[in-house]
């Protein structure tokens, strides 16, 4: 049973179109690559399966339920974790803070409990922090623990963030141009980081212009252009695939 | 906040009066009286024009700059207030105290610009609402300090004696509010279409990068944006201080209520503006049929509270509401 | 390069104040210890001056002034989990104040209630018209939510001057009792000290507590990336509204401990003004940490204090200074004054010194 499905999503913006009738499903525990030139409609997609934004018609699936009309918050509490093509980082935190509020569904407390610090959420707490640190130490993030999230330099901002949606204990995780800004040592590294992620056992649908890191990690691609879904398959398939290497030649509409 | 405000200081907000109207000396209340509909509705009207005013001023500054100048009412004050000083302290004849006074407002105008929101261009929205608000509490109280805190009154422009228009009893200065409104708001169409300046402060407010890459110095419309605002909210002054009174504290709820029909009518549009403020004069006006006229000034900000509950955008829609800085 | 052989007897003059000043001033860079459970030494110092210094110093205007401080700093650091932690825009935060204060006044007035459940009572109003008030505000951001929540104070103080016979219209209530627990009364300056003081630290802690929960982390998120917020599960509107109600049962207490101290309550002190004070309060302190309000509100009230001298020269230059210190400090002064100090310090003497190597 596909973990993620997405029928027959439309979304207009003024008269233009820009996802028309895609469907595609996402079968667990694997990685699906979504490339397309700019304007395509990935990061649209990304939007609508995360509840950000809603289609003009068609439905998405999770895990067997319908989610098209939830909102954000919903969706990610059914186990649906993403990062973003500019990376949100929460910068008036502390590296350890960000995956910390990346574990908030799964941490109990109330207001009155909270402010009174009752021992449950000492030990709770406790218990966060300390696999918080795990976390980071498996990015290699752990040295700087206590620093002010917006020092972190932009790799590790993005590795930050992965981090921050691993730290949900997601089944599924979007990520938005990941590797966009990073040098390619960066992209080796990130690329190993996702594998390990797959390894985890989460599902990935990674939004990526990088060829080379697509080709690497993705089990399956999907190509979008100008709204429409072109090519489907594995990725060394569809990178020979002609309709897709015309839509990256004529680039963009405008 | 300081407590030491001499006596006789109770805010003379606009409205206190109002519905009172000396015929032959006598004045008579409106409240509870349905009978007044007309009356009620030609003062609406009245104070609804002073309102389109100070809207349009906020529009103006807000279009080219996004800042909400919370400063916009003391423009007003000043306004009426140092005509006033020009007037009764000098003794210059009335169209050249007007003159002059509109034209000092520009200048504090300017002023404002320079010295409190070009440093701030970068801040926060936070920092430039506090900043703006410092700026009001500096005008209001140095108007007190400089020309008293007594309600100052200017003479109507062509007389007391009521017309008799239509069966309606309306005060002259009323007709002279209206027209003057209207003849400025015909003034500014043309200047904004049809002088070269004009159109650049126009191509800021639409498209700020547009405009920018086309050479328009950002900075210097939004620095005429608040010269044409304090020159509005002058003019606003002047005609409306011969009805109600002004004094150093009249410019705060005026300059609120403004903003709010600037966001009834819809927020960014000139048309907004206008449409808002002369809507909120009207409704505001007929209020004192159905409640205690002490409510009256709330029934703008309810009106504010129903309109950001259900309809942000505005009676005619607003082109930035959906954005992320508002 | 400077080495330690290059720091003449000279640099100490410069070095040795900003380093005291360091001690003292909270330092919002150094997040990560304001929101856990270790306490720096420099805190026992404020916590030891805070307890002895109205001791030490007892001239009663002193305690007067401190004791205000204390209940603005309270007002002032529920705002500032709000403005500063989740990061939202409130103008009206007087009428949470003044809420408070009237509950009081007219339940102990109308109602002779004990001072201590008219406590109580008053933050529990104030957080429930926030709750009424911000499920409809709150979904408004930047100037549109100043806006909503100015409006609403207004419409609180038209009420009040309004409603003559449950609120003393614009003359108010006389006659509130002074605070007073199990007999014990605080009727003078120095027992109110340690009342509002006492609470003030209690909130604080409370606070601090709040600020490293789940709670806290939300509510900054919620600050830094709505959009983030969301894609962890966090209900952003639900988190704006737990911190809003939050700050207004802060203003609660503050309200009626400052009812109980004026002994009346009437609506000229709930105004915009007052609002505005609060926020410049908040934002001068600094809104990196909890010391910030604290800090803040003590600076500006005694600055009232020393404006009130100057009779109706005060508020332009209260206008002046507050534009000026917004432009000099938006990040507050608490916070960065030391900071700036020492780069502009340090900056002068290696341009010194490079100076004198060239000769």
């Amino acid at each position: 049973m596909s973990l993620l499905i997405v029928d027959e999503i439309t979304k207009e913006y003024d008269g233009v179109r820009a996802l028309d009738r895609i469907s595609l499903e996402v079968e667990k525990g694997t990685i699906k690559g979504l490339m397309g030139p700019n304007g395509a409609g990935k990061s649209t997609l990304f939007h609508l399966i995360s509840g950000m934004e809603k289609p003009d018609s068609g439905k998405i699936y999770f895990k067997g339920k319908e989610i098209t009309s939830l909102e954000p918050n919903e969706i990610s509490a059914l186990g649906v974790g993403r990062t973003f093509q500019t990376v949100q980082t929460l910068g008036n935190m502390t590296v350890v803070e960000n995956i910390m509020t990346g574990m908030h569904l799964r941490l109990k407390g109330g207001l009155i409990s909270s402010g009174l610090w009752l021992p449950w959420i000492e030990r709770m707490e406790k218990e966060a922090l300390k696999e918080a640190k795990e976390i980071l130490d498996r990015l290699g993030l752990l040295g700087r623990w206590k620093s002010p999230a917006s020092q972190l330099p932009l790799g590790k901002q993005k590795l930050l963030e992965i981090g921050r949606a691993f730290a949900m204990k997601p089944e599924l995780i979007l990520l938005d141009e990941p590797a966009s800004g990073l040098t390619p040592t960066e992209v080796e590294q990130l690329s190993e980081r996702i594998c390990q992620l797959k390894k985890d056992g989460i599902t990935l649908v990674v939004v990526e212009h990088h060829m080379g890191m697509v080709m690497e990690i993705a089990d399956e691609v999907v190509v979008l252009d100008h709204g429409k879904l072109i090519a489907e398959g594995p990725p060394d398939v569809v990178r020979g695939d002609s309709k897709v290497v015309e839509a990256y030649m004529k680039g963009s509409p405008r | 906040m300081p407590k030491n405000l001499p006596a006789c200081t109770k805010p003379f907000g606009e409205g206190r009066f109002s519905g009172q109207v000396s015929e032959g000396g006598q004045t008579e209340d409106f409240m509870n009286l349905w009978t007044y509909l007309p009356q009620l509705l030609s003062s609406g009207i009245t104070i609804g024009a002073i309102y389109a005013l100070v809207a349009l001023g906020f529009v103006t500054i807000a279009r080219a700059s996004q800042i909400i100048n919370f400063a916009q009412g003391e423009f007003v004050m000043l306004g009426g207030v140092i005509t006033f000083f020009l007037l009764k302290g000098l003794n210059l004849p009335y169209f050249l105290a007007a003159l002059i006074a509109i034209m000092v407002v520009i200048m504090i105008g300017f002023l404002l610009q320079v010295s409190v929101v070009y440093p701030l261009r970068k801040a926060s929205v936070l920092i430039l609402i506090m900043a703006t608000l410092g700026a009001s509490i500096f005008l209001s109280s140095t108007s007190a300090l400089v020309f008293g805190t007594l309600p100052k009154a200017l003479p109507p422009f062509s007389g007391e004696q009521p017309l008799q228009i239509g069966g309606l009893t309306v005060v002259p200065q009323s007709v002279w509010v209206l027209g003057a409104t209207f003849l400025l708001l015909i003034v500014l169409y043309l200047l904004s279409h049809r002088t070269l300046l004009g159109k650049a402060m126009e191509a800021t407010s639409t498209d700020p990068l547009g405009a920018d890459l086309l050479g328009i110095s950002r900075n210097l419309m939004v620095f005429l944006a608040f010269g044409v605002s304090a020159g509005i909210g002058a003019f606003a002054g002047i005609l409306i201080t011969p009805i109600f009174f002004t004094s150093y504290n009249s410019g705060t709820l005026l300059g609120l209520k403004g903003f709010i029909a600037a966001v009834l009518g819809g927020w960014g549009k000139n048309s907004g503006a206008i449409l808002g403020g002369f809507v909120l004069g009207i409704v505001e006006s007929l209020s004192v049929a159905f409640i205690p006229s002490g409510y009256k000034d709330g029934v703008a900000f309810a009106i504010l509270l129903l309109i950001l509950y259900f309809r942000p955008k505005g009676i005619l829609g607003s082109p930035f509401i959906d954005s992320r800085r508002w | 390069m400077q080495t330690k052989k290059e720091f003449r007897k000279r640099d100490f003059f410069y070095l040795l104040p900003l380093w005291l000043l360091s001690l003292i001033v909270p330092d919002a860079d150094d997040l990560y210890s304001y929101r856990s459970k270790e306490f720096k030494r420099r805190e026992l110092y404020y916590l030891g001056a805070v307890l002895l210094l109205p001791l030490i110093w007892s001239d009663p205007h002193f305690h007067h002034l401190m004791v205000l401080a204390g209940i603005y700093a309270i007002l002032a650091l529920g705002l500032s989990l709000f403005l500063g932690y989740a990061g939202q825009i409130s103008l009206g935060h007087a009428a949470f104040f003044g809420i408070g204060a009237y509950t009081t006044a007219i339940l102990t007035t109308h109602y002779a209630f004990p001072t201590f459940l008219a406590f109580w009572a008053s933050a529990t109003t104030a957080a429930t018209a926030a709750f009424l008030i911000g499920k409809p505000i709150l979904k408004l951001k930047g100037y549109f939510l100043a806006l909503a929540t100015l409006g609403f104070a207004e419409i609180f103080l038209v009420i009040v001057r309004e409603t003559q016979t449950l609120t003393g219209g614009v003359i108010g209530i006389f006659g509130i009792p002074w605070f007073s627990i199990a007999g014990f009364s605080f009727d003078t300056y120095l027992k109110q000290y340690y009342l509002t003081w006492g609470v003030l630290l209690g909130l604080f802690l409370f606070s601090k507590n709040l600020v490293r929960s789940k709670l806290g982390r939300a509510s900054l998120a919620v600050a830094a990336s709505e959009d983030a917020a969301k894609s962890v599960g966090i209900d952003v509107a639900q988190i704006k509204i737990k911190v809003f109600v939050m700050s207004a049962a802060f203003a609660g207490f503050a309200g009626s401990l400052f009812a109980c101290i004026m002994s009346t309550a009437n609506p000229e002190a709930f105004s915009l003004g007052f609002s505005t004070l609060i926020v410049m309060m908040v934002i001068l302190g600094g809104m990196g940490n909890l010391y910030g309000p604290i800090f803040g509100s003590i600076l500006l009230t005694y600055l009232m204090d020393i404006l009130g001298r100057y009779q109706e020269w005060s508020l332009p230059i209260y206008g002046v200074i507050l534009i000026l210190l917004l432009i000099f400090f938006p990040d507050g002064i608490g916070t960065r004054v030391g900071i700036r100090l020492i780069y502009l310090i340090g900056y002068w003497a290696k341009k010194k010194k490079r100076d004198e190597g060239k000769l």
